[in-house]
């Protein structure tokens, strides 16, 4: 093993455990902040530090301080302490570790040496996914059976079931989205997407399935139990469901659980349906073979991006009312700053690679892969604003219709849809 | 004054409705509006940007209690306990005693307030035959760090003014 | 058994007790005739005009209720309009000249004048004049205080003074709307049972300087109880009230009607021993001087006991029948004396023929139905041979000096069980014993047995904040064969077969049992 090699197992396994937890801060302010923008208010925007609040981030950090702080309480009623204290850490690991064969950029090449950008190199790929998020369900069911509490107890029945019948529309959408990619594999998978059809159509999984797309779709928003199939923790009748019992820490290892659960099944739907890492109509090849095109482009694009969303700042950084000396549009001005320091340091790295980087060399592989790293960021980020985008959408379930859903629209769907695609591709041998 | 009720259309027969993905879209192409036009200016949001904005308080609004004194500032109140009698909440705790400034007989020694426990509902004032007690202070926000704090005391009760003229108040009284 | 008579009231006939006037008669069978002047136990005067009660086909059409005796087939009108409009009218003048300053006024909740004008009148004033002013808080002396402006006139007090005490301090003077009760000039109120004046106020104008602001009526529980003041057993009423965040304590006590023991009234004094009841009392359980919990003094008190050649255990006179019955049977099983040596309990010569006797022990006749020793010699001897003393709220201090009581217990370990401090004197603070907070009359139930015999119940609605034990919880504590209020009663009931026919004390009825005509009876 050289050191290389050591070092890419550290950066893959870095990226693919940490970003996750990462996006945490992305997923509740936008959570936050989308539900506050949805509603016309404004979300969390008064937490700062010297008057600095980085858009409602600062607020994260003050609930993270805030949650670990906490009394951390588990009640005298709790027969099973070690259950009760396990089920959150099953939850959480289980949503990070469904992420670790989720690639995020191609085949990286570096010394002539292939890196596969998974957080584990294996070739299970889709199965994966679905096996651990099934074993999700263990935390959930764990958490509401040792609180001794009946609403625990019905929240955890209810999210066990709703899980367990979701999963098997979710698994029949993909057997057809097999047959297409032919590959469980999920770097095949994105691979397979980075074609163009007819030229400049990119063969994503939602071009070539839409059904499956949608009852996959709507199934994960199920698996995660985020609204309108939430009714794990519907606050109306449930109290919080099954994390009720929870305090402290433990319910913010439960809370994170959900949001990298929700982040984890963002990126699968990217890779499955969206193109995963894929530039469109870019392929790998394509960008490495002409680096340099690409980082004059980068080179020009960059700036005039900046200026725009440096306007933005300035347009919406301020306060909405009459205010002398404004410290927002100091704080404003910090931050344009900044963005442009950043800028002009990743300018300086683009001029060095059109400087002297050649085509097929490490530094334009790197190049290539970073940028894809940002594609697949960019489309989970996107897929996650759906998440929040529907749950300010749409109201909750009744639990009758949440099954009648599952299993007689779903489940039937998925089973058609598996039939079709599969005299399809026999038809087109 | 009868309910004005407004009758809505029944929803949801057409086939396209029923299909219920449609709908779903058309609901998210709303939400989406709103989301897109406050992110691109956010100067439209209907927010008081409070505590720099105050609100315009109505005069008939429930805040803070406060004791009423005659002109020469001796309290109104005669420890008559009906606002502790009628106080849903219970937290009203009044000592009464001989009063010694020879307007009646008796007099509050003291009269706290547990504003934690209070439910701001008016009845003390409504209850009062003495006109009393009010809740026209306009003051709506009170914090402190422990419970002890939130007990406010005859002398603090007595020593706050109104946060309106007494036309103001008479008529927030009829608007109620 | 009386005899019964029938009458028709507004048409219907009822069965009433015949020679009762109609108030009473009807009263017994529900049907409440307005009355301001009228009181059971002084007699009809009849001024106040308001139970003006029809009577049909009769001569005269319209008589007072209070005055007229209840007669086979008389024809009672009491809702017809004219004598609807009478109670209004009747209303309408005693409220001329009323202040109704309610909100100020103790009486307010269980007025009179409230309660009849939301029944009777309800309507505004159609006074234009301005009001007659009169004296508002005069002291007649004996704590009462009157307020002219709210009087009736309805003489109830003056009667009171000149039928029932005898001693006739107030009279009304002047008439129509000067008219006003008046002590003659330099001589109050000054007898020991004044304050009764109080409770027969029908309205505001007499009150309780000792009660005055304390509280309003409305918030007060009230509990029935025996006054332990004396061994004349009045039936009392215990008002008392938990305000909040506070303890619950007793802000007076009424007299309750006993036709048998105290008809409607009862002695000053007695109601005041509900002071003693809320302040002074004795908190902790101390051992050796220092706080321990109850149970550690109960083991360590039981073994000295075994230990010990001779125990003597000290019972209260005014300990209800239970507790007595509880430490004998202790004192049985652990061969120990029980005494109820309590001297110092009698008051020479000051009790009266009315209520107050000389006796001030609640339940001296059930110490002697007990047949528990109270001599001085038996507890001198027992005390001498004892090397355990455990006292059971019986205050020493009364019968004995502390130089006494400090040279009786020298060498003998001490148990105080005890309501207030001092029942053994200061001399024995000092010493090393064990002292026992108990629960004091107000805070249990039991029975106790008045001077003429009777029975009777009580029970303590009065919660501290202070969990203290009954004397019957100790006695348990201490291995009594008595381990509980039901088990002491059914030794009661061995030991006194008069009161064998009651399953639990609670079915003792509510005018007492009289034990001395039981035993001559049978």
């Amino acid at each position: 093993m050289t050191t290389l090699d050591i070092v890419m197992v550290i950066v893959r396994v870095s990226i693919s455990a940490f970003v996750p937890l990462c996006f945490l801060a992305v997923c509740v302010t936008m959570e936050r902040r989308v539900a506050g923008f949805v509603q016309d208010r404004s979300g969390p925007n008064r937490a700062g530090i010297y008057g600095f609040r980085a858009g409602g981030l600062v607020q994260n950090l003050a609930d993270g301080i805030k949650l670990a702080f906490k009394e951390d309480i588990i009640s005298e009623h709790v027969e099973h302490k070690f259950l009760y204290v396990l089920a959150p850490i099953i939850s959480m690991a289980a949503a990070i570790i469904s992420f670790a064969l989720i690639p995020f950029a191609d085949t990286l090449v570096l010394d002539g040496k292939a890196y596969v950008m998974q957080g584990i190199p294996w070739d299970t790929g889709i199965l994966w996914f679905l096996a651990v998020t099934g074993f999700s369900v263990y935390g959930i069911i764990l958490a509401g059976w040792s609180s001794t509490n009946k609403y625990s107890l019905l929240g955890a029945l209810r999210s066990a079931s709703q899980v367990i019948s979701y999963e098997i529309p979710m698994g029949l959408a993909v057997i057809s989205l097999l047959i297409v990619y032919g590959s469980i594999n999920l770097s095949d998978i994105a691979r397979f997407q980075g074609q163009n059809w007819l030229g400049f159509i990119p063969m994503w999984g939602i071009f070539l399935q839409p059904l499956a797309a949608v009852i996959f779709i709507v199934a994960a928003f199920a698996e995660c139990n985020r609204t309108p199939f939430d009714l794990a923790e519907g606050e109306s009748e449930l109290v919080a469901g099954f994390h009720l019992e929870y305090s402290a820490m433990k319910f913010a290892v439960f809370f994170m659980g959900e949001y990298v659960a929700m982040f984890a099944s963002s990126a699968v739907i990217v890779t499955l349906f969206f193109g995963g890492y894929n530039i469109p109509f870019f392929s790998t090849d394509f960008l490495i073979r002409n680096i340099k095109p690409v980082a004059f482009v980068m080179l020009v694009i960059l700036p005039v991006f900046m200026f725009y969303f440096a306007k933005w700042i300035r347009r919406n950084n301020r306060s909405q009312y009459p205010r002398e000396n404004d410290p927002r549009e100091a704080e404003a001005t910090v931050y344009i700053r900044c963005f442009w320091i950043l800028i002009g340091v990743i300018e300086v790295f683009l001029l060095a690679i059109l400087a002297f980087a050649q085509p097929d060399t490490a530094a334009a592989h790197l190049l290539v892969a970073l940028m894809q790293i940002c594609t697949f960021l960019l489309k989970v980020t996107l897929m996650l604003f759906v998440y929040v985008w529907v749950r300010w959408t749409i109201p909750r379930f009744r639990y009758d219709q949440l099954q009648i859903l599952g299993w007689q629209k779903l489940l039937p769907l998925a089973l058609l849809n598996i039939f079709v695609t599969g005299a399809i591709v026999v038809a087109l041998g | 004054m009868a309910a004005k009720v407004k009758q809505l259309p029944s929803r949801g027969g057409t086939p396209a409705e029923k299909v219920y993905l449609i709908e779903i879209f058309k609901g998210m192409g709303i939400t989406l509006r709103h989301f897109l036009r406050n992110l691109w200016d956010n100067s439209n949001l209907y927010v008081r940007h409070y505590p720099e904005v105050q609100p315009n308080i109505p005069a008939h609004w429930r805040g803070r209690h406060r004791l009423l004194t005659h002109s020469d500032g001796t309290p109104k109140c005669v420890a008559c306990f009906m606002c502790q009698t009628n106080c849903p909440a219970n937290c009203i705790m009044i000592k009464a005693g001989e009063r010694t400034d020879g307007i009646t007989e008796k007099m509050p020694v003291s009269f706290t307030i547990d504003l934690a426990e209070c439910i701001y509902c008016g009845y003390c004032v409504e209850a009062c035959p003495e006109d009393a007690i009010r809740m026209d202070t306009g003051i709506y926000a009170f914090t402190s760090s422990n419970r002890e704090e939130m007990k406010i005391e005859m002398d603090e009760m007595l020593s706050l003014k109104g946060g309106y003229t007494e036309e103001e108040y008479q008529k927030g009284l009829e608007d109620e | 058994m009386t005899e019964m008579i029938k009458l028709f009231v507004n048409g219907e006939e009822v069965e009433v007790e015949s020679g009762k006037n109609l108030i009473d008669a009807l009263e017994k069978v529900g049907i409440e005739i307005p009355h301001f002047c009228y009181h059971p136990a002084l007699g009809a005067d009849g001024n106040c005009r308001m139970c003006l009660v029809g009577i049909e086909e009769g001569r005269p059409p319209v008589v007072p209720a209070c005055k007229t005796p209840a007669k086979e087939g008389m024809k009672v009108l009491l809702d017809a309009d004219h004598i609807k409009k009478i109670q209004h009218d009747v209303m309408e003048l005693e409220f001329i000249n009323h202040p109704t300053d309610c909100p100020i006024c103790d009486q307010a909740g269980e007025c009179k004048l409230q309660d009849y004008y939301m029944k009777y009148e309800g309507t505004e004033s159609r006074m234009r004049v301005p009001q007659v002013k009169k004296r508002k808080v005069q002291d007649f002396g004996g704590g009462v205080i009157h307020d002219q402006e709210r009087c009736v006139a309805c003489g109830r007090c003056v009667r009171f003074l000149r039928q029932i005490t005898k001693t006739g301090e107030l009279g009304l003077v002047n008439r129509g709307d000067d008219c006003r009760v008046e002590f003659f000039p330099g001589r109050p109120i000054n007898n020991r049972y004044g304050l009764n004046v109080v409770d027969l106020c029908p309205v505001g104008a007499l009150t309780s300087a000792d009660f005055r602001f304390k509280q309003r009526a409305w918030f007060l529980k009230r509990a029935e109880s025996i006054c332990h003041g004396c061994s004349k057993g009045c039936n009392i009423m215990v008002d008392h009230n938990k305000e909040k965040y506070e303890d619950d304590i007793i802000y007076r006590i009424r007299p309750r009607h006993n036709e048998q023991v105290n008809g409607w009234f009862m002695c000053d004094a007695g109601r005041m021993t509900y002071k003693s009841e809320n302040d002074n009392r004795l908190e902790e359980c101390t051992l050796a001087g220092t706080v321990r919990p109850l149970t550690d003094i109960l083991a360590d008190a039981q073994s000295r006991i075994e230990k010990a050649s001779k125990a003597l255990f000290l019972v209260s006179p005014s300990a209800s029948l239970e507790q007595l019955v509880a430490v004998q049977a202790l004192a049985e099983k652990t061969g120990a004396a029980v005494s109820a040596f309590s001297d110092g309990y009698i008051v020479k010569d000051d009790g009266d023929d009315f209520l107050i006797k000389d006796d001030k022990a609640a339940n001296r006749t059930g110490v002697d139905l007990l047949s528990i020793a109270k001599s001085r010699t038996h507890f001198d001897n027992m005390a001498k041979e004892a090397d355990v003393f455990i006292n059971f709220d019986n205050d020493l201090s009364r019968s004995l000096s502390e130089e006494q009581i400090g040279k009786l217990f020298k060498d003998t370990w001490v148990l105080n069980a005890a309501t207030h401090p001092g029942h053994l004197g200061t001399a024995m603070a000092g010493k090393a014993g064990a002292s026992v907070a108990l629960r004091s009359w107000s805070e249990y139930h039991g029975v106790v047995v008045n001077c003429d015999g009777i029975a009777q119940k009580f029970v303590g609605g009065v919660m501290k904040n202070i969990e203290r034990p009954d004397i019957v919880e100790i006695a348990a504590g201490l291995g009594s064969p008595a381990t509980g209020a039901a088990a002491a009663w059914a030794l009661v009931q061995k030991k006194i077969p008069a009161l064998a026919e009651f399953g639990s004390f609670l079915e003792l009825p509510a005018e007492g049992v009289n034990l001395t005509d039981n035993e001559a009876g049978k």
